[in-house]
């Protein structure tokens, strides 16, 4: 390299930008990698009743899971969840996103705070603003049935769409954030260039924006899919005891049955699952529009 | 190819109008070129023909076509940006052929169509090249030939030249040029580089403030500008205040007596004159009106030496003297004999 060539980042001949990596990267590996680590052993060791957890080195566990209905039934649920939800999230989140990134006026700044402004309430609050709204006693069905609309009440509570909503309104400004700064990268005069060359705004969309969107559409899809599939809060609360998801099932496993070998078995299937569909997904767009 | 026709167009946002009833006729196969300092409007003019935004007021003809309220992509014109806009993940024969997919043209015919635009612009062998493999003043071509190809009825230029460098924008204007001239393309080009409008134009159209100065060719804004702003922008002006006393005489702020055809005896006004077309020393002898003057500054300008003097008080001016062989410039200090005939300059009233 010659003595004038620029650094690629600043500090690099020092060494200083490897110590500015360091912080991180030791709290990465103590806070996540090692726990996983640890936790991968214990799905390998054996569960006796009473005894808690004995050493071992068994694949039970996860025969366990993929021999019973139940547990399967459960995987298969937060899969549908997660993508119904990230589907939802692409489709409404990409129009919302497009006029954010194409906005000029100094409102703008006001607008990209209400997409935010669902992350400041927390799970368990929202959750409990809509039991009061949607509960079968709730504001809802309260002025429905007061109206003579319905006799029953609407059972929206403890059902997968209640759940379905609740992952949506959380996940939708992560999408929306994503998508939008990278459509802000695109220049508007590619898109009129499209038009002036007579495209439509279909076509337009079709051929240059959803192309050029996507690196953005990508990121979104994995951020929201992966939050999706490891819910927690919002199936506990709005899905009810009956309705499982995978991310309730590991808490359910570790805190209530102190079953720590299944317990991490499906934490692994949980975070395989997701890994596997993401990059499969990944790599079937890419195929598909490079 | 067809002719172009714009009527009364205006564009108003709220109070502020940026384009104030502008009217223009183009000619079939003419190259017009929209000129004016940044905010006159230009773009904006551009941009309402093109239909990316709709007009106020006025409108737009495209041979017969009424094309004021058709959307962009339904009035068949080729735009080329300053920031050439191409698709950045297509190749550059998908960007060619952007415009036949659009229009439904089968594949089979597309190839040669791209292949012809890519042979005018000098491209032919860069089909499988990505924009970013390509220098900026290929990309520029691209973004010609993805205009061309299409076949459109008018081409639109919106500073086209100005992310070249100065050398190769030099060729680039005599290539867009010839190949104008030679498919007959009925052009719009804006630009706020003087230079490049005059060297491209069929005619000129100079803007300010929304609205339209001047309409002409290169000769009749040089020689007769319409108003101070047009001598002022076109070329250098050298201005004198004062006034406009009686037919053929005009005198300065500073008192001084000038014979002047042009002085028709409107009042208080502005005398222009071509700092060029100032005779200095012996030069000088023998023309209708001659001044002592201090020179106050002179920049040496290579082919040209300017010169700024002071005739009185109140009266200064700008002279621009060929650089000949042997030519000593002036000092500042100096006091040179400057002079320029009685029908050298022009008057225009004071504006309100």
């Amino acid at each position: 390299m010659s003595a004038t060539a620029p650094e690629a980042v600043a500090g690099a001949r020092t060494g200083l930008a490897g110590a500015l990596v360091v912080p991180a990267t030791i709290f990465v590996a103590i806070g996540l990698l090692g726990p996983i680590a640890i936790l991968f052993r214990y799905s390998l060791n054996q569960f006796i009743p009473g005894q808690f957890m004995v050493d071992g080195l068994t694949i039970e566990n996860y025969v366990k899971f993929f021999t019973d209905g139940y547990y399967l039934n459960v995987l298969v649920r937060t899969v549908r969840v997660a993508v119904i939800c990230t589907i939802a999230c692409l489709i409404m989140g990409f129009p919302l996103a497009y006029v954010l990134a194409r906005m000029t006026s100094p409102r703008k700044n006001l607008l990209i705070m209400l997409v935010v402004l669902p992350l400041f309430v927390g799970n368990a609050v929202r959750a409990a603003g809509w039991m009061a709204a949607f509960g079968s006693k709730g504001a809802l069905n309260a002025s429905l049935i007061g109206l003579g609309l319905i006799d029953q009440p609407l059972e929206i509570m403890f059902t997968e769409n209640a759940v379905l909503i609740g992952i949506v309104a959380v996940n939708l400004p992560f999408m929306v954030l994503t998508l939008q700064s990278v459509i802000e990268g695109i220049p508007r005069h590619v898109e009129e260039a499209a038009f002036s060359l007579g495209a439509g705004p279909m076509a337009m969309f079709r051929r240059v924006l959803w192309p050029l969107a996507l690196p953005g559409i990508l990121a979104g899809t994995i951020l929201t899919f992966i939050l999706a599939m490891n819910a927690y809060a919002t199936p506990v609360l709005l899905g009810g005891p009956k309705f499982q998801m995978m991310g309730p099932l590991v808490y359910g496993q570790f805190a209530q049955q102190n079953n720590w070998p299944f317990g991490g078995a499906i934490s692994f299937i949980l975070m395989t699952a997701t890994i596997v569909l993401t990059v499969a997904a990944h790599l079937i767009v890419q195929r598909r529009y490079r | 190819m067809a002719r172009l026709s714009i009527e009364h167009l205006r564009k108003s946002y709220g109070d502020l109008t940026v384009v104030d009833d502008v009217a223009i006729d183009i000619a079939d196969g003419e190259f017009l070129v929209l000129l004016g300092p940044s905010g006159c409007g230009k773009t904006t003019t551009l941009r309402m023909v093109a239909g990316f935004v709709p007009p106020s007021a006025g409108r737009i003809t495209i041979g017969e076509r009424d094309v004021t309220t058709l959307p962009p992509w339904k009035r068949n014109c080729g735009l080329v940006f300053q920031s050439y806009a191409l698709f950045p993940h297509m190749t550059v024969a998908e960007n060619v052929a952007f415009g036949l997919e659009m229009r439904k043209v089968a594949p089979a015919d597309r190839a040669p169509r791209v292949a012809e635009a890519l042979r005018l612009v000098q491209l032919t062998g860069f089909d499988g090249r990505y924009p970013r493999q390509l220098s900026g003043g290929q990309q520029q071509r691209v973004a010609l030939a993805r205009a061309l190809a299409m076949e459109p009825d008018v081409l639109l230029l919106d500073e086209p030249l100005s992310n070249l460098d100065a050398k190769l924008r030099q060729e680039v204007r005599v290539e867009i040029r010839e190949l104008q001239r030679k498919l007959g393309l009925t052009t719009i080009m804006v630009t706020h580089d003087q230079e490049e409008a005059l060297t491209m134009a069929d005619r000129l159209v100079v803007m300010e403030k929304g609205k339209v100065r001047q309409i002409g060719s290169q000769r009749e804004l040089y020689e007769r500008p319409a108003d101070r702003f047009v001598a002022g922008f076109i070329g250098r002006s050298a201005f004198l205040d004062g006034e406009s006393l009686a037919p053929g005489r005009f005198v300065s702020a500073g008192g001084l007596h000038i014979a002047c055809a042009a002085a028709t005896g409107q009042g208080g006004a502005t005398l222009a004159l071509r700092p060029e077309r100032i005779a200095v020393g012996s030069d000088a002898a023998g023309l209708a009106n001659r001044f002592e003057a201090r020179v106050e500054h002179a920049a040496y300008l290579g082919a040209l030496i300017d010169i700024h003097v002071r005739l009185s008080e109140q009266d200064q001016m700008l002279l621009q003297l060929p650089n000949r062989q042997g030519f000593a410039e002036p000092r500042p200090g100096d006091s040179i004999t400057i002079g320029w005939a009685e029908d050298a300059g022009l008057v225009y009233a004071l504006e309100s």
